[in-house]
């Protein structure tokens, strides 16, 4: 099986690749695995007035999952919380032209950037509760 | 060919199924009891029924190769060398069938892989949270690795670095083991809850438990595996 030229792209100059301090201001940090394969991947959203101003990844897994997730926090720079929630994982894999074997791939993208974004709501909410109690 | 009614003939191939070659009922396991013919392994027959066992985690290994060669030597193809091609290629699928079934059963965690496999529909609504100390540990454990392939392997940095990943390597391969030596205690707590009818609320929930407690043991092996194989192919 060959990867598709933008898979290869992404795996050899990933964009992103990084990552923020997890207690850093306006931080949300999503980090999920899939077992069937052993692969992992760590993605973190930088959000300001609601938009999302930074996004960066860790992965360690197969190409396509690198892949994945470098496309996933250059798409996520710039939408806002609503915008980054539409995302889906069939987008990933048309732009990348995933075949089936590799749609795991993609989906493990979605769950990190759901996890990101919960993981940064959770956070605010907690700050505003504990902001209006004092 | 059957005229019966599409809902009717599911039911008859969910009761024993007829003799390819004769058309007569099947009673017998393996052969037809009235034309002697060899009958494929049904696609539905699980591993343990395959070989003879019932549907528990603890099992005997005498026992498991007793049945797996009593089998072997009823389907082997080299008996087959003189029958039909019919005959042949229903002994070498069955054979094939066996060997996998023997395979996935013998070792502990492709047996447990394979029952959770089974019973996917009861698991399949558990999803198990991934660990964030593991994968804190592996991302952090990756781009060490990353440093060290980058660096002239005498470098006294490298030195040093391959002391500490030595260390990681040793402190992940204690935590692989403690994790499979969990598993016959699991086994034996699922394989209590099979024996115990009629199943109730308490039950139902205690079989959840135990089947998510080896979901989560036997992903969280598969995530340890795959750093260490990468680690050894590294620093060896």
């Amino acid at each position: 099986m060959a990867y598709s030229d933008k898979v290869i792209d992404h795996f050899n100059n990933p964009r992103n690749m990084g990552s923020f301090g997890k207690d850093e201001e306006g931080v949300g940090t999503g980090m999920v695995g899939a077992p069937e394969c052993g692969d992992v991947m760590k993605l973190q959203i930088k959000v300001q007035d609601n938009r999302i101003v930074d996004a960066k990844f860790k992965t360690f897994g197969c190409g396509s999952a690198i892949a994945s997730s470098s496309l996933a926090t250059e798409w996520l720079k710039g939408k806002t919380l609503e915008e980054a929630q539409q995302i889906k994982n069939t987008d990933i894999v048309q732009e990348l032209n995933l075949p089936p074997v590799k749609i795991h791939c993609s989906v493990l993208a979605e769950d990190a950037i759901k996890a990101a974004l919960a993981d940064y709501q959770k956070k605010a909410a907690a700050k505003t509760s504990s902001g209006s109690s004092q | 060919m059957n005229q019966q009614p599409p809902s009717k003939s599911r039911n008859v191939g969910m009761a024993r199924s007829m003799c390819w070659h004769c058309q007569s009922e099947l009673t017998g396991e393996y052969f037809c009891e009235r034309c002697v013919k060899i009958q494929p392994v049904s696609k539905d027959t699980d591993y343990f029924t395959c070989l003879g066992l019932p549907r528990r985690l603890t099992i005997d290994p005498a026992v498991l190769e007793a049945n797996y060669y009593e089998r072997s030597r009823t389907f082997h193809p080299d008996f087959y060398l003189n029958k039909t091609e019919a005959e042949r290629a229903i002994s070498l699928a069955n054979a094939a069938t066996l060997n996998t079934a023997y395979r996935t059963l013998k070792d502990p965690v492709q047996r447990a892989e394979y029952l959770l496999d089974l019973e996917a529909g009861a698991v399949k609504t558990i999803r198990t949270s991934p660990p964030d100390d593991l994968f804190e540990e592996i991302l952090e454990l990756q781009e060490m690795l990353d440093t060290y392939r980058a660096e002239p392997p005498a470098s006294e940095q490298n030195q040093q670095l391959l002391a500490r990943l030595q260390h990681k390597r040793e402190s992940l391969e204690r935590r692989q083991q403690e994790l499979e030596q969990e598993l016959p205690q699991l086994f034996a707590e699922w394989d209590a809850l099979q024996d115990q009818t009629p199943e109730d609320d308490q039950s139902r929930l205690e079989r959840d438990r135990v089947l998510k407690r080896m979901r989560e043991i036997l992903s969280n092996r598969t995530y340890i595996k795959n750093i260490l194989n990468d680690l050894i192919d590294s620093i060896g």
